[in-house]
């Protein structure tokens, strides 16, 4: 069965989403060995930043970290320091310390015995990061929740692995987070956030990273949409008015990261993804497309 | 400050009627056999189509069984490789089904998408093969992997 190609594609289940890996330009055992070590570093991700698993950086941050410093992995530092530093550019509009907000939701599991601190009373910044690694919460009741930008990072990582196999191409797509690398441009197709079934448009993309975020839906119950899962950290509740956004951007976990700045401020992004060197392209209620103008000549719409 | 280029979708590209369409084929049941088994000599089939065993030099380096989730939207077949104690070694998928819009894979459709704007065309043809959009869960996936666990973990040692 195994026949020559110069191209092999897989996918597994990671990240509580499907993680697809190809590579390009390669021997197929070369191949094979560069796919097994992305996926790989995909799953120390998600060992590292889940908020589900109770060994994780992030459950002992959450645990822990108000009482005294936790010394973090690596990875987990540079995603915290990426997450700091977009909250504070988008004036908190990005904020990973939503984590009760969203278990009072229902959004993730075990919901905080003590009151979520009220939104006056919180720090605008609680998460402190320290020489050597060490991260400690100014306040206590801080949650924080990395499911806005440890899927980007994770596809960042996984494209590394592939490039340091010295492969001519590759893309890692996580359930819609993706980037790619390599001369030939791929096409990525965007789903219709209010009928998943839908694509809406064909974006072409080299060398880069696109992220999509959309209102939430379970493709196996139903395809109505539900509401967001993106919280209005200013208001404390779900955002309005955009049924999903794509960002482009030359790293993942920045194209994560803004996607949902941009479902909260719309096109009032505009500054904050002129400074990260991103484009995007939003879906309004009223099913209009928006893209910002440098890159409508890369979008393909359906019509 | 520059202004953002709106869209109207035609109410067309909303509406359709949804049928098995999109299709995307990963790995045979033998490419992932070898690949969760790189050692191994020879798969012996336990039960058809579903169980098999892999030797390696005379000695069982583990279990590979094939299964299928069915959600509303998706099919998906996968693959779970044990370990001769019964772990979980790996989980890959096989294939992958969505129901589009049954036109999907054909070329008029396809080629809706070239040059509707700026009037350049678009550089790729053929498949859809990169999908973005709202994030689709794996949890049938999970529950998958539970059930053949349950059912084989065990009994296969």
């Amino acid at each position: 069965m195994a026949t020559a190609s110069d191209k092999i594609r897989r996918a597994r289940p990671l990240l509580g989403t499907f993680v697809e890996i190809e590579v390009t330009g390669a021997a197929k055992s070369a191949m094979n060995t560069a796919i097994d070590a992305a996926f790989e570093a995909v799953a120390w991700v998600h060992r590292l930043m889940s908020f589900h698993e109770p060994d994780s950086d992030v459950s002992r941050l959450n645990r822990e970290a108000f009482v005294r410093p936790i010394n973090v992995h690596d990875w987990t530092y540079q995603v915290l320091q990426a997450a700091v530093e977009m909250h504070r550019r988008s004036n908190g509009m990005f904020d990973i310390a939503v984590a009760p907000e969203l278990q009072a939701m229902g959004l993730l599991p075990g919901a905080n015995d003590q009151n979520p601190i009220d939104a006056e009373a919180r720090a605008f910044d609680p998460i402190e990061l320290l020489e050597g690694q060490k991260v400690r919460f100014r306040q206590a009741n801080v949650g924080i929740d990395l499911g806005g930008i440890a899927k980007g990072f994770a596809v960042d990582r996984a494209l590394e692995v592939l490039r340091g196999f010295g492969a001519a191409g590759g893309i890692v797509n996580a359930g819609g987070d993706l980037a790619v690398f390599g001369e030939a441009p791929q096409a990525v197709h965007i789903r219709h956030p209010r009928d998943p079934r839908r694509l809406i448009c064909s974006v072409e993309i080299t060398d880069g990273a696109l992220a999509s975020t959309a209102r939430r839906f379970d493709p196996f119950q139903s395809a109505d949409t539900a509401s967001s899962a993106i919280i209005d950290p200013v208001r404390r509740r779900p955002a309005p008015a955009i049924d999903g956004a794509t960002v482009r951007a030359s790293s993942c976990m920045t194209a994560d990261a803004l996607t949902k700045i941009v479902m909260i401020a719309g096109t009032d992004a505009t500054e904050l993804l002129e400074h990260y060197n991103a484009n995007a392209l939003l879906i309004s209620t009223d099913g209009d497309v928006q893209i910002t103008p440098d890159w409508h000549h890369a979008v393909y719409l359906a019509a | 400050m520059t202004q953002w280029v709106r869209y109207t979708l035609p109410a067309a590209a909303i509406v359709s009627v949804a049928s098995p369409a999109y299709a995307m084929q990963y790995l045979s049941i033998e490419e992932a056999q070898k690949q969760a088994f790189p050692s191994a000599t020879h798969f012996t089939e336990v039960q058809a189509g579903r169980v098999w065993k892999a030797e390696a030099g005379g000695r069982v380096a583990g279990f590979f069984i094939f299964d299928r989730v069915i959600g509303k939207h998706l099919y998906i077949d996968y693959a779970v490789a044990l370990t001769p104690s019964g772990g979980v070694h790996a989980v890959e998928i096989l294939q992958y089904r969505e129901s589009y819009g049954g036109e999907i894979r054909s070329p008029s459709w396809l080629a809706q998408f070239v040059g509707k704007n700026s009037g350049s065309s678009l550089k790729i043809n053929g498949d859809i093969r990169n999908i973005a959009g709202a994030t689709l869960s794996s949890t049938h996936i999970t529950e998958g992997v539970k059930r053949v666990l349950a059912a084989y973990g065990n009994r296969l040692r």
